[in-house]
């Protein structure tokens, strides 16, 4: 009896795996896939519903393969799209670096390969046919301009990191120590959280606080959401001065805190925009076109005196 | 006399650690001894506290629960989606409810499929937690709620979340009660002991009489509704609901109780002793972060805690 049952699903797996196969070549629109990091990164969930939204303007029709937070969870999503027979696949890295090897496999099988938001690293750009996002090191530079022009005599920060080692993180800090060099603004303390945590962003500055207290001029915060926590900690204070925060996103809480004079500026980064993009250069390179290997998607910077210029996000 | 003295060591060195800690930290950083870092750590200290007393139950019971993550996730994002339409006291009653709806129907599965290990049970908990986790997603599409979105009074998730009496927070004095209730269970209750005994060896406990799926019903429910206490605590503190926003709670909560000196074998164990555990966690993170220490190097320090915890459970083991 167990046999038998066996004997039927064997089938049954047999005539769908045929079936599926030919999934690719029937009529309809070309099947391109988004891999993002981890859908339950509001950010990456935002990309996947524009990209889902967006789609059919191409003429493609975009499945989501979620990369749970998990490298090499990712790295099966692109061999499953391997397997799926679709035109493209669109990457947001978990790791840069272990996502190389099945992105290779993805181009020899002919597939078109997008960098989305994190770029591979220079030596390994053949695995892939460009990368369209915004320059995260540009987002810690503009962050310190925005510190420079609101303290032209110099300042005293403290800067509260993403996820620590997360590809974002470390590019925005980057920018942000290239941008402040030479100036007169002063790193007080870096500190890195474990996740991208409102509470952790809350308890470091929390912590900062403590420490430093009225020395400190303003907090750069690698995320909008982290700025919410950062917000609560310098409002629990009572310090008797105003402090400066800069986030990075651009995302409704960003946008409200900005409205509110809680955030000074958010350097918003624009997904809708990344999205299609990316679609229109798989477009392209569908009829036959060539494009940019490295597609910026510029930055904005938001503060109360510009922020009703920009359509508010939805995430 | 050495025996002694090694005997001692083994059993304070929490407490121990703990005060080498503060004496460090205070001597490097003299902040640290402020009452506004004080206040701070009591701030900081609520959410893990009262998941990590629910978790002492169920590691005392034999299990690991690593579902606490997901039931945070689902309680913030509903809780704070009703807050508008049914009022605040209404939406942290449902909120609750949830937690231990979510503990219970965790009991169920494990009692229904016979998982009677902790392995089984680690592994089933987890699958809950990627279950209540997934359903906090759904719910909200993946965006972050904010209670400054709210339209409708959420007085009281300010006051939970930054309001104090005296020197006091309110979500210490929130944890100190419930420290009491749950000390009092533990200590003072047939269920209370009915747990260690089904930790310990859940057959021989069995063959004295104890109903072992009614204790192990009562130790999943406790810790889903501790995990929702922590979750409105927790985002009455951030202001903010995510779908994510337990992430890392469960580690964290594991790592207070073992470090309190609840054994991972099962049996025995004090949810007063994990009070201790949790405050060497917070005070890990804060004097680190005092000391300017990278957050490589704290999470190289939790982890040799745990190991430590471990490894001095086991040796008492042997005595």
């Amino acid at each position: 009896m167990k046999k038998s049952i066996f004997v039927v699903f064997l089938i049954m797996f047999m005539v769908f795996s045929a079936f599926g196969a030919g999934t690719s070549e029937q009529a309809g629109p070309p099947t391109v896939a988004f891999s993002p990091g981890d859908m339950a990164n509001p950010s990456q969930a935002f990309a996947a519903k524009m990209f889902q939204k967006y789609g059919p303007d191409y003429g493609l029709n975009v499945i989501i393969l979620d990369g749970k937070g998990d490298a090499q969870v990712q790295a099966q999503t692109v061999t499953n799209a391997i397997a799926q027979g679709v035109k493209a696949i669109y990457v947001n890295p978990n790791d840069v670096n272990a996502i190389i090897p099945s992105l290779q496999q993805a181009k020899q099988a002919g597939l078109i390969v997008g960098m989305f938001s994190s770029d591979v690293p220079a030596a390994s750009a053949s695995v892939r046919n460009f990368f369209v996002g915004v320059n995260d090191l540009m987002a810690g530079e503009t962050a310190a301009e925005a510190f420079k022009a609101a303290f032209p005599n110099g300042a005293k920060v403290i800067e509260i990191g993403g996820q620590a080692g997360h590809d974002a993180q470390i590019k925005r800090h980057d920018g942000f120590n290239k941008g402040i060099a030479g100036s007169n603004i002063t790193v007080l303390e870096y500190q890195a959280t474990q996740q991208w945590a409102t509470e952790q962003a809350m308890a470091i500055a929390e912590d900062m606080i403590t420490k430093y207290g009225e020395e400190i001029d303003g907090i750069f915060c690698h995320w909008d959401n982290g700025v919410t926590g950062v917000a609560n900690a310098v409002e629990a204070a009572h310090l008797s001065k105003d402090l400066f925060i800069v986030g990075v996103d651009g995302n409704m809480a960003g946008f409200q805190q900005v409205r509110d004079g809680i955030q000074d500026v958010t350097v918003m980064q624009n997904f809708e925009a990344q999205a299609k993009k990316t679609l229109e250069l798989t477009k392209t390179i569908l009829d036959g076109g060539t494009v940019d290997a490295i597609n910026f998607v510029p930055l904005d910077v938001v503060t109360l005196k510009n922020i009703d210029t920009f359509t508010p996000p939805e995430w | 006399m050495n025996k002694a003295l090694m005997k001692a060591v083994k059993e304070y060195l929490v407490l121990l650690l703990v005060l080498g800690l503060v004496l460090i930290t205070a001597v490097i950083e003299p902040k640290f001894i402020t009452s506004g870092n004080m206040t701070n750590i009591m701030r900081q200290f609520g959410p893990l506290i009262m998941v990590a007393m629910g978790m002492t139950f169920v590691i005392i019971g034999g299990y690991i629960d690593l579902s606490v993550a997901g039931i945070m996730s689902l309680v913030a994002v509903v809780t704070l989606s009703l807050i508008d339409p049914i009022g605040q006291v209404g939406a942290i009653f449902v909120g609750l409810l949830i937690g231990a709806a979510a503990g219970f129907l965790n009991s169920l599965v494990i009692t229904r499929s016979g998982a009677m290990t902790q392995a089984e049970g680690l592994f089933i908990s987890y699958g809950m937690s990627v279950l209540y986790g997934g359903t906090a997603l759904l719910y909200t599409g993946g965006v972050t709620n904010h209670l400054s979105y709210i339209e409708s009074n959420y007085s009281l998730f300010t006051l939970i979340g930054s309001g104090t009496v005296g020197i006091f927070s309110v979500s210490f004095i929130i944890f100190l009660f419930l420290l009491l209730i749950l000390y009092i269970f533990q200590n003072f209750t047939y269920t209370g002991r009915a747990i260690c005994l089904t930790g310990g060896n859940k057959t021989a406990a069995n063959l004295t009489g104890i109903n072992v799926n009614r204790t192990i019903i009562i130790i999943w429910t406790i810790s889903g509704f501790m995990a929702g206490v922590s979750s409105i605590v927790l985002f009455s503190r951030v202001t903010t609901a995510s779908p994510v926003l337990g992430k890392g709670f469960e580690l964290n909560a594991i790592l207070a109780v073992v470090v309190g000196g609840t054994s991972l074998k099962g049996g025995k164990g004090s949810v007063a002793r994990t009070v201790l555990g949790a405050m060497l966690v917070i005070l890990l993170s804060n004097s680190m972060n005092l000391l300017g220490v990278t957050v490589y190097m704290q999470n190289v320090m939790k982890g040799l805690l745990l190991i430590l915890a471990i490894w001095l459970d086991n040796l008492k083991g042997r005595r």
